[in-house]
């Protein structure tokens, strides 16, 4: 490798280049780009003229920018718990290398790497008011059972509901989360007469908070983002725009309605109110780990 | 002996759960057998009869799926060795790196993970036109030389932080270089992550739909993910149709996942020594 000599430094830099190159161009340009259009009107044709505050403005007397604004919020709210909850129970439940807990773990994984037309489409199916294999399980049963997803009351909860299989990414976390408390901290417990409630409220707890801030971070950038592939194909916003949320308001605005403008204002609300709650979390977990050393 | 009713407790429990989230695409597989054009069930039918594995050939003859089909494995084939190569360059490069620059880029990979996905589609479409790439699969390759998700960047970056720093110092005693030291003694070690970071690449590209939906235009270009979509508009009600596309999209996906399970498992463990603190950098 002669001719490959080069300054250390400058190796590690060209190894970095594509990475850098790439983040610039395809993420920190358009991002900044974004949040220029904030303040434009632009429709994709004619170059994009200054527009102020105006489209803050604007969305602030639309009708469907509350409605989504509260549709995202809820969905967080809702959905983040819920899905903390099911990641570490789950976690919990098949922490220990036993007989059989792989296929158990990897069972759990399944719904997560299932492609998100699919996903969607199969839930569609699920969720079908009439023929869906659930409201025939829920009506052999003889309990209630409602239209899910093209009902307006129940339309963002069954959104939830479907998102809650798909955890397996934090249940792996929290399953290496768990695998990193040192053995010992039980067996002292234990000694001391503790039983399970309470070696779970003061060992496994404690030290599986930072993990479980990181994760809720997280699932909150999933549940705020990340989900428009699965509300565009299960509900498209609807019924009565129960279901839009900020990124498939974002996205109608911009490429149904070519106001790019409007669009990038509402990309850059979510940035700043997402960007918010991350430095809130990041201190909270910095602030967790001070307090456990 | 009060251990086994315990232990079977544990494992109907287990079973259960188990059961609960392998539902899903149980009822997707049925549903996909079932006659089309049949009245639709009444009761829940847990086996379809006959099973018609039929529906499997007519969607292809319905929509442009065998296109798509062959469009995302070679967009699969050329993004995912792709993404190693430079996603594990950049994690060398930067558990490489000194204090200042390290600590410099991992904060960067960590904002970068943070810009919402929706803020840069807009961007990307006008980029893409500019470099002449719209309705191409390289606009949907492009993100692939960039290590594709800052995340898979930061995967390496974490392992390679772990191999002892003396390996390093002697293979340079010997007159390797950085290239030699990435290449010959960095991916070896590495080999559990480049298998984890293979196949997230692969169902990232193999499942995505937002791309194709935003840079490509010709039939002829679609993805299966749109091919499935297409196949939606055409017949909304057809469900066994549907169902059997979905299944054709998922199963790749459902295989490369059981082939590398045990990768998969053995890559949490191989993070032993991973606390949050490492995820802040």
């Amino acid at each position: 490798m002669k001719h490959l000599v080069l300054a250390p430094q400058r190796t590690l830099l060209l190894l970095l280049a594509p990475y850098l190159i790439g983040a610039v161009g395809l993420f920190v340009l358009p991002g900044v780009l974004t949040l220029a259009l904030a303040f434009t009107a632009y429709d994709g044709l004619a170059p994009p003229t200054w527009r102020g505050l105006q489209n803050f403005a604007d969305l602030s007397i639309d009708p469907i920018f509350p409605t989504a604004v509260q549709n995202t919020v809820l969905f967080v709210i809702i959905g983040v718990p819920l899905r903390l909850l099911v990641m570490l129970g789950l976690a919990l439940l098949f922490e220990r290398e036993r007989r059989g807990v792989r296929l158990y773990r990897s069972a759990i994984y399944m719904p997560t790497i299932i492609p998100d037309v699919a996903y969607a489409l199969i839930w569609v199916w699920i969720y079908n008011p009439l023929y869906g294999p659930l409201n025939l399980l829920l009506g052999a049963a003889g309990l209630p059972a409602p239209a899910w997803l093209v009902q307006e009351d129940t339309a963002l909860l069954a959104l939830v509901g479907m998102l809650l299989f798909q955890i397996g990414e934090g249940f792996v976390v929290l399953l290496v989360g768990l695998h990193n408390i040192p053995a010992a901290y039980y067996d002292i417990a234990r000694v001391d007469g503790g039983n399970r409630w309470q070696l779970f409220r003061h060992i496994t707890l404690p030290l599986l908070l930072p993990w479980l801030v990181l994760l809720a971070i997280r699932d909150m950038i999933v549940l705020a983002q990340q989900t428009f592939v699965i509300v565009y194909l299960t509900t498209g916003g609807g019924p009565y725009y129960a279901t839009t949320t900020l990124p498939l308001l974002a996205y109608e605005q911009v490429f149904d309605g070519l106001r790019f403008g409007h669009g990038a204002a509402i990309m850059l609300l979510t940035f700043l109110a997402l960007g918010a709650v991350l430095l809130v979390g990041f201190g909270l977990v910095r602030w967790l780990q001070r307090d456990s050393r | 002996m009060k251990r086994t009713p315990r232990r079977v407790l544990y494992h109907l429990g287990a079973l259960l759960v188990v059961v609960l989230f392998v539902l899903p695409l149980y009822w997707m597989l049925m549903a996909s057998l079932r006659q089309p054009g049949q009245p639709p069930p009444r009761t829940i039918e847990w086996l379809p009869n006959p099973a018609v594995w039929a529906n499997y050939a007519a969607i292809f003859e319905l929509a442009p799926l065998a296109t798509a089909l062959v469009n995302s494995v070679l967009v699969v084939l050329v993004a995912v060795p792709l993404t190693i190569l430079t996603a594990s360059g950049a994690g060398f490069a930067m558990a490489r790196l000194n204090g200042r620059l390290q600590r410099g880029t991992v904060l960067l990979s960590i904002v970068l993970l943070m810009i919402p996905a929706v803020a840069l589609w807009l961007p990307r479409l006008v980029l893409y036109r500019y470099l002449g790439l719209l309705d191409t699969l390289a606009a949907l390759i492009l993100p692939a030389l960039m290590g594709s998700s800052p995340f898979f960047v930061l995967l390496f970056y974490w392992t390679f932080r772990r191999i002892s720093p003396e390996l390093f110092a002697a293979a340079t005693l010997d007159g390797a270089g950085n290239l030699a030291l990435w290449w010959r003694i960095g991916l070896p070690l590495a080999r559990p992550t480049m298998l984890v970071v293979g196949v997230l690449s692969a169902m990232l590209y193999w499942g995505d739909f937002v791309s194709p939906l935003l840079y490509i235009r010709s039939e002829s270009r679609y993805t299966l993910p749109v091919g499935v979509v297409v196949l939606r508009q055409m017949d909304i009600t057809n469900w066994p149709l549907l169902m059997a596309a979905a299944t054709l999209l998922s199963i790749p996906a459902v295989v490369l996942f059981l082939l590398v399970q045990h990768w998969f498992w053995f890559a949490g463990r191989f993070s032993e020594s991973a606390d949050a603190t490492d995820v802040l950098g």
